[in-house]
């Protein structure tokens, strides 16, 4: 089992409903700032490119990479990735010494202050979800249909199936992570 | 540990379906509480199912910090934002002592209340209790031009009761809308994606919506109508329209007179009124009903009993209109290319296209033209109530609060027995202060505050603004500055701080939508039904926020007992816990009449509600109007020569006029234009999340950027050419929005309230694009240019 991540940028409208539904359901609608990203507490950030040729935006989360640096890294095994390919931490473990926040390429992960722990995708309350047979929040509330999220071992998933009739890129590959999280770029 | 926890939560879930109310378009949600958590989730069995950034956020509005969380009463001057808390009961008192004076005085019509979406069904029935007509809303710098021109061409009302069908569409034209809302038609928008539908996004900034895979056209502000009358030009030049459905379901085949008026029977000295056609079977002249080929292109003269007429078929009145904008003209207007214009006019008629016909609207001052020209493209192509084309929304039936008749007003109470001793009403004798100058117009706010300075056609002396934010909300900041002072008494009802707050007497805390019940009709999907929701959540601890209506009806009983005994409103409900009562009573008098217009059962339906949060009473059916049924206009046919604009002196067909702005002319002159995204609302604007999410700067295309030396980040003053009004501005160079144009979002920026302090400063960031405004308004439409042009001055 392989659980990842798509997105389809071709039909994403930045609407935020993915950002902000994470910061309520995973940190209770908290207002305190993500001083990481300089954002909201959510573990999606977004990323426009303002001067090309066209408007352009990029949704970045952890990529829950089968060669995870932040898992290689991490000198507890607080970082892990799980039999359900899903790149999770455990707090218990954790020490706090953030090699984790600077080994992730994609600076995926931000740090709650008052905890001193690292946070990132997934949240406690998508975990829940998932182990409940739900889907994550940022999945369940996308609008746009811009959204997948599933096991991309089973053909029949909703992502695979999708994944099968899209063009699509994976971030930074270059870097050998081995991302699974699936940027579509159009049919 | 995680395991159990998870266990434990999953076992404990609650979930409750609700309407969202952080906008307009009541969307289908449902309110999640597993275990600690509380969230909102889209309903995604509702035909119309959420969610945007609105209310993925929306518990942060719920513990707002800065929640209007007691009664409060100005100190201070107006405008000064100082006040005291007082106990509700000093609050209605006094409010009430007000209100029997100035209605002593002046009258209940000098009782003006304006408002937005929300408590927009049970305004009028308090407006009423009270005796006033004035209910005046926000349709001006809304969709006022586009419910005039469906009134005009389709006669049909405002949104959405006619909208695109999404679903099935193969082609999309926005001029100017975005879908910021409803978020069920993205959904749509999502699934004709599947299909490869194309979309193409006329605007002069790019919305959020043009990141998604569609075609944007950035277009030079105001000239939108000379764009789409090129449409025109150039499927009517090349004969893509569908010449069946324009002769048969519209009055293109009429014969118009030179004085603008069409041939009737009368004009040739006949006893009926029936509209003339030259018949290309019979080479006659006869109704159009009896046509077996009515003549698109006919010109000829007419022998009359008061002499020779020339006539002309509306069609080629509006060819010949159309006719004034050739693609290469266009191009000059509008920026966009000719061949652009040309292959977008092709693709559009050969895909048999939709185009979208205006909510959010009120940008220029020239869209009553706008939107006539994009219901006629429709027409053109033969996309009316089909399948994927430009659809008549089935008609829930949903009951209004009060119905005027004959001098009277009907409460539902009236209609369906609940047990509550009502009584008819009398009607106002005034007319609506704003109705006096835009008969046609929905609400025009800015005709209230003229009233309001003026005293003309009456004195307007007191003014309840209950949920809708009139300083970002319209344009003319300094007159709406002039008419709050003026007024006697000014009431706020409202969640949060607005700026117009802190020029009231009396600031009243509200529920926020979470913390009451609701039913509407469903909105922005083409299906009859209806929406439900009941509270989900008390007001959190040292909130004391208590329903609207309940606030304004204790005002009238406590004014005018016997006008609130007039509906059975009596002291028993002075306890906001008894009012629920009251409140369930309105819900089941709704109830009822729905039951009866179905014929189903009430307790079955109340069920169905209560579990699903919404009911489909019937389903779309396509190709009903105008084909099997006559459309509300004169001469029940889609008006693509609009015959009602004769009675207002209006042109009956459209063209383009410059914007009601002054248009900018020099290298450091701008158009100033300002919309909204998923992102906006007068509210959700305010939440701690949209300090991140809302941008508040404005934008600057890289090429004026480089010419002006401006950079990213840098402050700029920016000065109205039509008022002169100064404010600074930090700029955001971005391809979003073409060169010669600044874009910022409206609501979001330059906030005043004195009541904003300590992390939610961040609101005073920016500028509110209103103050900038023209202030002018189209007229008949009373539609407001709330777009503006600046002068920019590098700080």
């Amino acid at each position: 089992m392989r659980l990842a991540h798509l997105w389809d940028q071709s039909r994403c409208i930045a609407c935020g409903a993915c950002i902000a539904a994470c910061n309520a359901a995973n940190y209770r609608s908290s207002t305190g700032e993500n001083k990481t990203w300089g954002w909201l507490r959510s573990n999606i950030k977004r990323i426009a490119v303002e001067k090309g040729p066209r408007p352009m935006l990029l949704l970045v989360q952890c990529q829950h990479c089968e060669n995870a640096p932040c898992v290689t890294v991490c000198p507890t095994g607080a970082s892990y990735r799980d039999v359900d390919g899903l790149v999770k931490i455990n707090p218990a473990l954790c020490i706090g010494c953030k090699y984790c926040m600077v080994a992730c390429p994609y600076e995926a992960r931000w740090l709650d202050e008052e905890t001193g722990l690292p946070m990132k995708c997934m949240g406690e309350e998508c975990l829940s979800r998932v182990k409940a047979g739900l889907r994550p929040v940022c999945v369940e509330v996308c609008p746009a249909g811009a959204r997948a999220f599933g096991d991309i071992d089973d053909p029949t998933s909703e992502i695979s199936r999708r994944l099968a009739r899209s063009r699509y890129v994976r971030l930074l590959e270059e870097k050998g992570t081995s991302p699974k999280y699936f940027v579509v770029v159009g049919p | 540990a995680a395991q159990q926890t998870a266990q434990k939560t999953a076992a404990e879930e609650v979930k409750a379906p609700v309407i969202c109310g952080a906008c307009g378009a009541a969307c289908g949600l449902i309110f999640v509480k597993r275990g600690d958590r509380m969230y909102l989730l889209p309903n995604l069995e509702h035909p119309q199912p959420g969610m945007c950034f609105r209310p993925a956020s929306a518990l942060q509005l719920w513990n707002h910090p800065l929640r209007l969380k007691k009664p409060l009463k100005r100190v201070g001057n107006r405008g000064e934002g100082k006040f005291q808390e007082v106990d509700w009961d000093t609050a209605l008192n006094e409010i009430a002592q007000k209100l029997r004076d100035i209605v002593n005085k002046y009258g209940p019509e000098s009782v003006a209340f304006t408002r937005h979406d929300v408590h927009s069904w049970i305004l009028p029935f308090i407006a009423s209790v009270l005796g006033t007509p004035n209910v005046v809303g926000h349709e001006g710098t809304c969709h006022n031009a586009p419910t005039v021109a469906r009134g005009f061409v389709l006669g049909a009302g405002g949104p959405p009761s006619v909208d695109p069908d999404y679903e099935n569409a193969t082609y999309i034209l926005l001029v100017g809308r975005n879908l910021d809302a409803a978020m069920g038609l993205v959904r749509q928008v999502a699934k004709a994606r599947e299909r490869g539908v194309k979309i193409v996004v006329v605007d002069p900034r790019a919305p959020n919506l043009a990141y998604s895979s569609v075609e944007w056209v950035p277009i030079i502000p105001g000239t939108d109508t000379a764009f789409v009358l090129s449409l025109i030009n150039v499927i009517i030049t090349r004969g893509l329209y569908d010449a069946a459905f324009l002769k048969k379901y519209t009055n293109a085949p009429f014969l118009i007179k030179p004085d603008g008026k069409p041939l009737t029977e009368k004009d040739l000295g006949g006893e009926g009124s029936a509209y003339l056609v030259y018949d290309n079977a019979t080479k006659s002249l006869v109704p159009h009903d009896k046509a077996q080929d009515p003549a698109l292109d006919y010109e000829g003269v007419v022998q009359t009993p008061q002499g020779e007429v020339r006539v002309k078929t509306a069609f080629k009145l509006l060819a010949e209109r159309a006719a004034k904008y050739p693609p290469e003209e266009a191009e000059k207007i509008t920026g966009v290319p000719a061949a652009d214009i040309r292959r977008i006019a092709v693709e559009f008629a050969t895909a048999r296209g939709v185009a979208e016909d205006g909510w959010y609207a009120a940008k220029n001052g020239n869209e009553l033209d706008l939107y006539m020209a994009i219901l006629i493209l429709n027409a053109l192509v033969g996309n009316i109530d089909k399948r994927g084309g430009l659809c008549f929304q089935e008609s829930a039936k949903y009951p209004n609060a009060v119905t005027t008749a004959a001098g009277k007003v009907v409460t539902i109470f009236q209609v369906c027995d609940v047990g509550i001793t009502a009584q008819e009403l009398p009607a106002p004798k005034a007319q609506r202060v704003d109705k006096v100058a835009y008969p046609l117009a929905t609400s025009v706010f800015d005709a209230l505050l003229d009233a309001i300075i003026t005293e003309k056609p009456y004195p307007i002396k007191a003014l309840f603004i209950v949920g809708t934010a009139p300083f970002t909300r319209d344009v003319n900041t300094e007159k709406l500055k002039q008419a709050l002072s003026k007024l006697e008494l000014v009431v706020a009802i409202d969640i949060l701080p607005q700026d117009h707050v802190d020029w009231c007497d009396y600031v009243l805390p509200d529920l926020m939508f979470l913390e009451r019940g609701e039913m509407g009709t469903m909105k922005w999907s083409l299906h009859a039904g209806v929406v439900y929701s009941e509270k989900v959540l008390d007001p959190p601890p040292g909130v004391d926020a208590r329903n609207a209506f309940w606030a304004l009806m204790e005002i009238i009983r406590r004014a005018f007992p016997e006008k609130a005994a007039a509906v059975g409103y009596t002291e028993k409900y002075a306890d906001p816990h008894a009012f629920e009562e009251y409140e369930e009573a309105i819900k089941k008098a709704v109830i009822i009449s729905l039951a009866n217009a179905w014929n189903l059962d009430p307790a079955r339906l109340e069920e169905e509600l209560k579990a699903k949060g919404f009911y489909v009473f019937k389903k779309k059916s396509y190709e009903a109007r105008p084909y099997k049924t006559p459309l509300g206009t004169p001469s029940g046919k889609v008006e693509i020569y609009a015959l009602r604009a004769l009675q207002y002196n209006r042109d009956p067909l459209p063209d383009w006029r410059p914007p009601l702005y002054k248009v900018p002319s020099a290298p450091d002159e701008f158009y100033l234009v300002n919309g909204k995204d998923q992102i906006i609302s007068a509210h959700m604007v305010m939440v701690k999340n949209a300090k991140w999410i809302v941008d508040r700067t404005v934008w600057m295309n890289p090429v004026d950027a480089e010419r002006l030396g401006v950079k990213d980040g840098d402050v700029v003053e920016l000065e109205g050419l039509d008022n002169g009004f100064k404010a600074k501005a930090v700029v955001k160079v971005t391809n979003r929005v073409r060169p010669g144009v600044l874009f910022t979002y409206a609501m979001a920026g330059g906030r005043t309230s004195r009541l904003l302090t300590g992390e939610y400063e961040f609101l005073r960031e920016g500028v509110n694009p209103e103050w900038f405004a023209s202030g002018k308004l189209e007229p008949v439409s009373g539609s407001a240019a709330t777009n503006a042009s600046v002068r920019v001055r590098r700080l």
